[in-house]
């Protein structure tokens, strides 16, 4: 008989039903998608010790003992700390001017808020520990770094039968990671949201596939569709990795005017800009990335200071609750997303169209 | 090995112990750091690269011990970085002459 093609190594180890996860930053998408026979992984990168274990207790309250994940970015490099003072004081008047004639251009106001961005305390490895710490005391089932290799904490977290996936943009990367010993590779595409690789899904996802052995390969970047997810599994995936199918579902907490930005938009909606944060990142196109685009503008500056650059912006479109001005990581498959359907839902049909994908291909399955 | 190195600027105000070292091995070796860190105040990880020469001096921080070596002479990192040396995560640094591909 043939085997049941959603039955994955991915879900034997986690003894969970659909082999999909849910990579979203909001507790309640997390909670819904775990109950319905999915997992979830929260992104807490940016929230303190105290905020990650609250909201672990939180989600363990609501799912029965079913597994879940934790996602935190583990950095790779450490520069030269600085001062923000000193930081804001090094942004070129080329580009602040450039900035300061798309704020009246678009007739940006000013935020209500205090940018979050200039409250940041400092990302440095010793906030990373402290919050690896609470993951490793919490006994969270499932640690995965969203950037950064983990192999490090690998020997403390298998001590207390934690599993650890990483997530690679490069073979190499993955190679290091399966050689240290990690339960899982996330292998993102170029299709994917926020910041991302230059190799597309459907080139990297088979590639490590090839050298992960036993080792569960999770494929990431524009997966947004059950034929998605069965292309996947026929890549040598075991599962996949979705973010932006969950933003603009009911139980997310993304604001409205997004949610319906998201629905409205098309695969050629999303920005791979370096406007934002200095680094490539794929956004839902707004007039920042669009200026930022044209032949007149001044060069990109690096990160942070073209963070800091872009931060009043952001800021002031989300107090405003501006849609012509707003923004959000999206991925490609964001064209895919044409209702504000309950996650349940999405995963149910993420299920059903592999299905039906597969058996259009092979004919019935069991 | 272990010496007096410097942990640098990097390291200033961790809580945990943080020992320096020198792996002779390392030193003058070229090496590749990718992957990056968080982008300040988002949620976001941003990517960058880093090439250079390894000093050999290494920090392991805390415990399970965090390893990072310290990449000078760079002869890639982000526009306008403006150190000339950067410490690098062990899991994310790739010695060019034994990782290629």
């Amino acid at each position: 008989m043939p085997k049941d093609p959603l039955r994955t190594r991915f879900t034997e180890m986690l003894g969970i039903e659909f082999p999909i996860i849910a990579f979203t930053h909001c507790k309640d998408v997390a909670v819904s998608v775990i109950n319905a026979g999915g997992f979830a992984v929260l992104g807490e990168a940016m929230h303190t010790p105290d905020e990650i274990a609250a909201d672990i207790a939180w989600i363990r309250e609501r799912i029965d003992g079913k597994p879940f994940g934790i996602d935190l970015v583990l950095p790779a490099s450490v520069p030269e700390s600085a001062s923000l003072d000193d930081m804001i004081a090094k942004i070129p008047d080329e580009q602040r001017a450039f900035a300061e004639k798309i704020k009246k251009a678009y007739d940006v106001p000013d935020p209500k808020e205090a940018i979050a961005l200039h409250q940041w305390g400092g990302l440095n490895q010793e906030l990373g520990r402290a919050q690896l710490d609470v993951l490793l005391d919490e006994r969270v089932p499932l640690i995965a770094s969203g950037l950064g290799s983990p192999a490090f904490i690998l020997d403390a977290a298998h001590e207390r039968d934690m599993l650890v996936f990483g997530l690679v943009g490069k073979a190499r990367q993955a190679k290091r990671q399966l050689e240290a010993g990690v339960d899982g590779i996330i292998a993102q595409g170029y299709d994917a949201a926020g910041h991302t690789g230059a190799v597309g899904t459907f080139s990297i996802v088979p590639e490590i596939a090839a050298i992960a052995g036993d080792t569960p390969v999770i494929a990431a970047g524009g997966v947004t569709t059950g034929q998605h997810l069965a292309a996947a599994l026929c890549l040598g995936a075991a599962g996949v990795w979705t973010g932006t199918l969950w933003l603009a579902c009911r139980e997310s907490d993304v604001d409205m005017i997004i949610k319906d930005r998201l629905i409205e938009s098309t695969n050629e909606d999303t920005s791979y800009s370096k406007s934002i944060s200095g680094m490539t990142m794929r956004v839902l196109k707004c007039p920042w990335t669009d200026e930022w685009e044209k032949p007149e503008a001044p060069p990109v500056l690096p990160t942070p200071y073209q963070m800091l650059l872009s931060a009043e912006y952001i800021q002031a479109s989300n107090d405003h609750r501006r849609a012509d001005l707003m923004t959000e990581a999206a991925g490609q498959g964001v064209g895919f997303i044409t209702s504000m359907k309950p996650a349940r839902q999405i995963l149910f049909d993420l299920v059903e169209e592999a299905l039906a994908s597969l058996e259009g291909v092979v004919g019935e399955l069991p | 090995m272990a010496t007096k190195t410097t942990p640098g600027d990097a390291f200033a105000g961790a809580t945990r112990p943080t020992v320096a070292g020198f792996d002779v091995a390392k030193a003058g070796r070229r090496a590749e750091c990718d992957g990056g860190r968080m982008i300040p105040g988002t949620k976001y990880a941003g990517r960058e690269e880093f090439s250079g020469t390894l000093t050999g001096e290494y920090v392991d921080h805390g415990d399970p011990p965090w390893r990072w070596y310290r990449l000078c002479e760079l002869t890639q990192k982000p526009e306008n970085y403006e150190g000339d040396a950067v410490w690098c995560e062990s899991g994310n640094l790739f010695v060019v002459d034994e990782d290629a591909g």
